[in-house]
């Protein structure tokens, strides 16, 4: 009996010593919420490290409130919405925590966001591109990232002038994101005067979509434009081309990633348009350094990684104006900031929250990597 | 593309599909008939077996030369593939359901989603959370009647199944241990009396289904290219309904459950909606057990007093 009732106690202990460090400088916590278990967890994981990265620099240069220590908190929301919320609401509950970059998919900043905005903490997304989030009225938001309905309406543009496409199909993951991405699309397409063949839909984590495109194969449409993530991007593309559809594929910041041409393989990948927030990241200068630093930290560095500094940065200023721990002042010390320069561009917030400065460039996969072709109009 | 042609092209798609669900029906059925179990863990064991697959090929692809060694080369992929899960199968038997014996049919149900829980967060553990790429093992050739097409991979994995299967009827039908597991599957406690060695029996039979299951986890890696550590749960779910579709514990109800489940599904989705591609496997499931519990090729039991 007597053993038993120690049980819990060296757990106790176990766990107590397990919070470690210095248990005497007081630390203010930073939240991370991304996918990082799943088929998404390379995009979450991408964002997760920029934001360690930006913090650790931050608190190199001296950029913080003196007295504390910080600290990147990463949570996992299985790119699930009520993992989503479960997520927030431990990021509430933790007096430590001052601001949250996050989630990654719409489908969970959407429900995330209302739990931020009851706690009164700035949440900031690198990736969610849903124009709806920030229709809310939650004054906690902000985005880094652009729009669909820039992101979507530039594809279809560059499809009908650029590429000229005069007939289209569009298939989407039915999200939050992928359905509004599609949507976006489609409307812009009907105006530029392309010809919309059919609109369809699939589901996250199906892996055989031979049905479909058997279905739209005799339509023979110029272009598939997919509004979804790369695991089903991959296997879409795949299977199209497989079943000898040869239409061009087009898609969002969901399939501009390299696991999209891993999964897909290269070959097939080859030719495949991506709409994708930012620029050319090569070829501004205060990024190389960044990709530098991440690349002898993590290794390669993904499209997203970008986004997660440049909106940690932008917390760790928030929070040195602050210059105190509370989460009321950094929302106030954010909202005051007129605009910030990070390495994807020049970031200023509307009083929605959204970027007023939308970058957007259409990429190409070439011979194994996402290549930047022009800035999106 | 004629409708006719879009019709066969679905019809052709559906059935490999529904071959590699009938792989996995096989197991579920076998498990059931025989020690009245309902093995959830298996749809895990299916994935592992996909995993297993990809780890053999990058491990001995090395060795083989040429066109001419893909000849032994894919074959040994397969066997030592099945010999893992055939392994996995017995392991997780004789820890997870055989201290439960004689327990409620409840709680070998729920170690089974434990089970189920375990491999897959090892998988996830020991590969990585993400989709990994599964190469062609072998160089992909495409053949066309008309505007109807198919792969060779196609017809391997259709050859494949059908000598597994055959071979698996060869084994119940013909040799002591398959003579054991019918009488077991008629009544157990005849079964006991007469001497058989119900324990044994069970393992076997557990390690025949997961070798099965092991090798249609292969067959869907090499079909869709990419695997994930919780593909198992989706394609066990509707393996399982093929199952119960074919008449539970009936070994040809199996093949047949899994086929008409992979056509059905890919008629669905191509002619009425992909969206709710997932929803017709389940509908069918409702439907059978509303109106045919004892599914096609089951015949109603009479509850044994």
């Amino acid at each position: 009996m007597k053993r038993i009732l120690q049980f819990p106690r060296v757990v106790l202990i176990l766990i107590l010593a397990g919070c470690g460090g210095n248990p005497k400088t007081p630390v203010i916590k930073i939240g991370c919420a991304a996918p990082l278990s799943g088929d998404q967890a390379q995009i979450g994981l991408e964002n997760c490290r920029g934001v360690e990265l930006a913090v650790a620099q931050a608190e190199e240069n001296g950029f913080a409130i003196p007295g504390y220590r910080f600290q990147v908190m990463s949570q996992d929301d299985q790119h699930n919405p009520s993992q989503a919320v479960n997520v927030a609401k431990k990021f509430a509950a933790d007096r430590d925590v001052m601001g949250v970059i996050g989630h990654f998919n719409s489908s969970c900043t959407k429900p995330a966001s209302a739990i931020y905005y009851a706690a009164g903490m700035v949440q900031i997304t690198p990736a969610s591109t849903n124009p709806d989030i920030s229709k809310q009225g939650f004054n906690t938001f902000f985005r880094v990232s652009a729009t669909d309905d820039i992101q979507g309406p530039s594809g279809a543009r560059y499809a009908a002038s650029s590429l000229g496409i005069k007939t289209v199909i569009l298939i989407d993951d039915k999200t939050t994101y992928g359905k509004g991405l599609a949507d976006e699309f489609e409307k812009e397409a009907k105006k530029q005067g392309l010809s919309v063949l059919t609109h369809e839909g699939i589901t996250q984590g199906d892996k055989d979509f031979t049905p479909l495109l058997i279905k739209i194969k005799p339509l023979n449409p110029d272009m598939i434009y997919f509004g979804g993530i790369y695991p089903e991007g991959a296997l879409l593309i795949r299977q199209a081309r497989s079943l000898q559809i040869p239409s061009l594929f087009m898609g969002g910041d969901g399939i501009a990633s390299p696991m999209f041409i891993e999964l897909a393989s290269p070959e097939i990948a080859e030719g495949t348009y991506a709409t994708m927030v930012g620029q050319d990241m090569k070829k501004v200068p205060a990024a190389e350094k960044f990709i530098q630093n991440y690349e002898a930290k993590y290794g390669p560095v993904g499209l997203w990684s970008a986004y997660g500094y440049d909106a940690a940065n932008i917390l760790m200023s928030a929070l040195t104006k602050a210059g105190v721990k509370d989460r009321g002042k950094i929302l106030e010390a954010l909202r005051s900031t007129p605009s910030f320069t990070g390495i994807t561009g020049i970031i200023a917030f509307d009083e929605k929250g959204d970027n007023k400065n939308q970058v957007l460039g259409i990429f190409k996969v070439h011979s194994g990597k996402l290549d930047y072709v022009e800035p999106a109009q | 593309m004629s409708a006719l042609d879009i019709f066969f092209q679905q019809i052709i798609n559906g059935l490999t599909l529904g071959i590699i669900y009938a792989m996995i029906a096989l197991g579920y059925t076998m498990v059931y008939g025989i020690a009245q179990l309902i093995n959830f863990a298996h749809g895990e064991i299916f994935m592992v077996g996909a995993y297993l697959g990809l780890t053999i090929y990058l491990a001995i692809q090395g060795f083989a030369f040429g066109p001419a060694g893909l000849v032994i080369l894919v074959p040994l992929i397969f066997i030592f593939t099945m010999l893992g899960c055939s392994a996995l199968g017995a392991l997780v038997e004789q820890t997870a359901y055989r201290p439960l014996h004689n327990a409620p049919r409840l709680a070998p149900l729920i170690t089974a989603i434990g089970v189920s829980f375990l491999l897959q967060n090892a998988v996830m553990l020991l590969y990585g959370p993400q989709d990994k790429y599964f190469p062609n093992l072998i160089p992909i050739h495409r053949f066309s009647f008309g505007a109807v097409t198919f792969t060779n991979l196609q017809m391997i994995i259709a050859a494949a199944a059908l000598i597994l299967m055959g071979l698996l009827n060869l084994v119940i039908m013909h040799t002591r241990t398959g003579k054991a597991m019918r009488a077991l599957a008629e009544d157990r406690q005849a079964a006991y009396l007469m001497g058989i060695p119900v324990n044994r029996v069970i393992t076997q039979t557990f390690v025949i289904g997961s070798a099965m299951a092991g090798a249609g986890g292969l067959m869907f890696g090499m079909y869709y290219n990419t695997i994930n550590f919780h593909d198992g749960y989706l394609a066990g779910l509707k393996a399982f309904t093929a199952a119960v579709l074919g008449g539970i514990g009936n070994i040809p109800g199996a093949l047949i459950g899994g086929i008409l489940i992979g056509v059905l599904e890919g008629l669905g989705a191509g002619y009425l909606s992909s969206e709710w591609k997932n929803v017709f496997a389940f509908f069918i499931l409702i439907l059978i057990l509303l109106f045919r519990p004892q599914g096609l090729l089951g015949t109603r039991v009479v509850k044994k007093l």
